[in-house]
């Protein structure tokens, strides 16, 4: 996530820079009185390449995905807690299937 | 033993709707839309400075999304049944809400400029 977050900083000082460059070459385009179109090339490289760092730290910035599946192996509980006076085990959670084939998580 | 949000729905039957672990889904929609956003406002900034204008700043915007969906796709290994109770979440949700932010941070600097240079 810290890389995530380094990368997407790295993306916006491209991006700013890109932009200042852009409103310099705009004020030279008005002092010889001619039309802006599309900044120059070396402008376009450093857009595209602040944009591939901005995609990736959205991407890889906020939370992993967690799976949705109660039974998936990352969502097991794997201990109980280490008081158990105001545990209850006896609810309507037992007509839930149970897999006997279950080996302790380590 | 009792666990809050743990489960969406449930249920004896054979054809009772599937059963989701309600906190990391929610989880995982916040996350997409996290990211969308940022790019969204990403791309409003790339097509201001680009100068991009009328429909071509539209389309900037979907190709854009378009290569956030595969990413997020990417990032959930492609499995998106895994993590997502719908393909909707990955290729349609939060498209249509980020263009909002895309159209003020791409026309932020033209409107600036139109003002500073009239008052002037």
């Amino acid at each position: 996530m810290r890389i995530g977050f380094m990368v997407g900083i790295l993306g916006g000082i491209l991006l700013a820079h890109a932009g200042y460059a852009t409103i310099q070459y705009r004020g030279m385009l008005k002092i010889v009185e001619e039309e802006f179109s599309r900044p120059p090339m070396n402008v376009v490289v450093e857009l595209l390449l602040g944009l591939a760092f901005c995609i990736w730290a959205a991407l890889a910035a906020p939370a992993k995905f967690r799976s949705i599946h109660p039974d998936s192996e990352e969502n097991r509980i794997v201990s109980l807690p280490a008081n158990l006076d105001f545990m209850i085990f006896n609810h309507r959670g037992k007509v839930f299937p149970c897999n006997a084939e279950y080996k302790l998580k380590k | 033993m009792a666990r809050e949000g743990d489960r969406g729905a449930s249920g004896g039957a054979e054809d009772d709707p599937p059963i989701f672990n309600a906190e990391n889904l929610q989880s995982n929609i916040k996350s997409i839309h996290y990211s969308r956003t940022f790019l969204s406002i990403i791309g409003g900034v790339i097509a201001g400075i680009w100068g991009f204008t009328g429909l071509t700043g539209f389309i900037f915007y979907f190709l854009v999304m378009a290569a956030a969906s595969f990413g997020l796709a990417a990032k959930a290994k492609f499995s998106i049944c895994t993590y997502f109770d719908s393909w909707n979440r990955i290729f349609l949700d939060g498209i249509f809400g980020g263009l909002m932010s895309f159209v003020l941070f791409w026309t932020y600097p033209l409107v600036r400029k139109k003002f500073v240079v009239n008052c002037c």
